[in-house]
């Protein structure tokens, strides 16, 4: 094989192959980079909210004046519900089950002192909570509760509360092994028991138990399920995004947490950008390929009575093609490694600042990406294969 | 593929730019001809009349003939790309008129090009064959630095690094002395007896000294 590379390897261009390889490895590196930007920066919206994706609304009625002085509830109707149902933007609807018992929680720190407060309870369907579906659930006897808290009831602890009395801050880690006493009173019955919480929502309003704990506890300390206004309702959408949904919600006078919509919107907008920015990477390493072609055709044409008279001696098509595939593949595993290695350098600039903006922020792995740039580099290769390949054929077929 | 290819036969062979020509008077074209495994055969020609094209024709290079060609039962019209690299490599030998030595590449090289595809022959051997064809100091001297007489030399050796049928050589000496011219007929005819192979040289005039079994007209 060494006699027929040193056969072959007559009127190769440093100078094409060098422009190649610079016009692939900006593609390929474009298209790595935002690629692992765009999963990074998903990571981040994720890591906002670890309950709920950014596909869920929660949609309630706007309070009026009226209301309270008259006592009138700002409750969905059943024809309301099964007219949002029938929308063509939502999956599906869940509603909130309030708890109808008392319910007061304590803390005992040993360097905060006691803290008790009423509070209260609400659950929605389990296929709504995303996370943690291990820690997320309750059986009857089941001494803890497992309680999700709005991500703002610790901020304002932190900053606020912890601040005025000189309290520590506490972190979301510390908190969830601190245990809180529920204390239950309804239906003149009482029982105390363990909460945990299990983590915190940036987007649900409210405090969440399993709805399995929900339904036990309204039987036995409330009024029943069946009785409680559905006052909030959660609803999946297939495209927060959909302007509809923007319309639907003024018409009816509806209010959602129409920030977490923008910052869907955001993500949308953003999608859009890194896809565009690949697109042109995937565009110039279209282009790179058909220059390695074009200078792999010419090399073959200026090798082309050579590889006749290979092919006259007995060379098969495959063994004289095979040197020129080589050269394309390591030429582009090479485009590969370089990528790669300037994708590692770009990430490391960015994920820094990335990390000091969202404390939150757990960095996903590069597997995506770098998988990307592997299939890429296969399809391309095998391409490069097959085109010098064809050309050994025609040359066998005296096409050429 | 069968172990050896014992016959060729030709019906009714003819270049399809004779197509036209109405005075042939030929003992290959349009006739019905078998070539045997073993045998020696001359064809003599006048330029012009094809000889070239016969040899590609059975070689598998051109194919632009009416009729037929025929290694045993099977026409080589139906034959594969990789029958005919098995056919090149294994039963079917050439030495070209105009070589077909890579310029680029010494002469010893030229000859393993071939000899690493096939295994044929110990370099030993080829050495030996280097000696006996009077250009052992040209191994290593790039081809497109020697004469043409020491090319064709070279292309034997070259010819000889592969097992064969039918060895055949197109114009061998053309640019060699006689001494020489019976040296390269000498190594032809060893190899060729070794394997049982045939022998189809072609002349225009100076004739690879052999003994012929047939002569044919072109």
């Amino acid at each position: 094989m060494t006699l027929v590379w040193k056969l072959l390897r007559r009127h190769i261009s440093i100078a094409q192959f060098a422009g190649f390889t610079l016009a692939s490895l900006i593609g390929m590196s474009i298209v790595m980079i935002g690629m692992q930007f765009y999963t990074d920066t998903q990571a981040i919206y994720q890591a906002d909210d670890s309950f709920m994706n950014g596909d869920y609304l929660i949609v309630s009625k706007r309070v009026a004046d009226r209301n309270t002085f008259t006592g009138a509830k700002s409750s969905f109707s059943t024809d309301e519900l099964d007219e949002l149902k029938a929308q063509p933007f939502v999956e599906s609807v869940g509603t909130f089950a309030p708890a109808t018992f008392s319910v007061s929680a304590g803390v005992r720190m040993p360097s905060i002192g006691g803290l008790s407060t009423d509070m209260f309870f609400e659950s929605v369907d389990d296929q709504f909570v995303d996370a943690m579906t291990a820690d997320w659930s309750w059986q009857e006897g089941q001494q803890e509760i497992p309680i999700i808290l709005p991500r703002d009831y610790l901020d304002l602890y932190n900053f606020g509360f912890a601040q005025s009395r000189n309290l520590p801050e506490v972190s979301e880690g510390i908190i969830t092994t601190i245990q809180m006493d529920i204390r239950i009173r309804g239906n003149h019955k009482t029982a105390v028991y363990k909460g945990r919480i299990v983590g915190f929502s940036g987007r649900l309003n409210t405090i969440l138990v399993p709805r399995s704990f929900m339904n036990w506890a309204n039987e036995i300390y409330g009024a029943g399920n069946d009785v409680a206004d559905v006052t909030r309702i959660i609803v999946k959408v297939n495209n927060p995004t959909d302007e509809r949904i923007t319309k639907f919600l003024t018409r009816h006078d509806y209010i959602t947490n129409a920030d977490k919509l923008e910052s869907s919107k955001t993500g949308y907008v953003l999608k859009l950008v890194v896809s565009i920015v690949m697109s042109v990477g995937l565009l110039i390493m279209i282009l790179s390929f058909y220059i390695l072609m074009l200078c792999i055709y010419l090399l073959v044409q200026k090798n082309s009575q050579k590889l006749e008279s290979l092919l006259l001696l007995g060379y098969s098509p495959a063994l004289v093609a095979r040197p020129y595939q080589l050269l394309t593949l390591s030429l582009n595993t090479l485009v590969f490694g370089l990528s790669t290695l300037i994708l590692c350098i770009v990430r490391g600039l960015y994920i820094r600042r990335m990390a000091d903006f969202f404390p939150q922020f757990d960095a996903p792995g590069m597997m995506t990406s770098i998988g990307f740039g592997l299939l890429l580099l296969l399809i391309i290769s095998t391409a490069n294969a097959w085109a010098v390949r064809h050309k050994m054929d025609q040359i066998w077929h005296h096409k050429s | 593929m069968t172990r050896h290819i014992c016959t060729i036969r030709l019906k009714q062979l003819l270049p399809e730019v004779f197509a036209a020509r109405k005075d042939l008077d030929s003992d290959v074209w349009q006739q019905d001809l078998t070539l045997e495994r073993g045998k020696t055969y001359l064809i003599e020609a006048a330029s012009g009349t094809g000889k070239s094209s016969l040899l590609s024709f059975l070689y598998g290079y051109r194919h632009d003939y009416t009729g037929q060609i025929l290694f045993d039962e099977d026409d080589t019209r139906t034959y594969s790309v990789g029958q005919w690299v098995d056919t090149r490599c294994r039963h079917l030998s050439i030495l070209w008129q105009e070589l077909r030595l890579f310029p680029e590449l010494t002469a010893l090289e030229n000859v393993l090009i071939k000899n690493n595809l096939t295994h044929h022959q110990t370099r030993e051997q080829i050495d030996q064959w280097f000696e006996r064809l009077g250009i052992a100091d040209k191994r290593e001297a790039l081809i497109g630095q020697m004469s043409f007489g020491q090319q064709q030399r070279v292309a034997l050796i070259r010819t000889l690094c592969q097992p064969a049928d039918f060895i055949m050589a197109d114009e061998p000496i053309s640019h060699l002395d006689d001494r020489n011219a019976a040296v390269m007929a000498e190594l032809l005819q060893q190899e060729a007896t070794r394997q049982g192979a045939a022998i189809i040289a072609t002349s225009i005039g100076k004739r690879l000294p052999l003994n012929y079994d047939h002569t044919l007209r072109l």
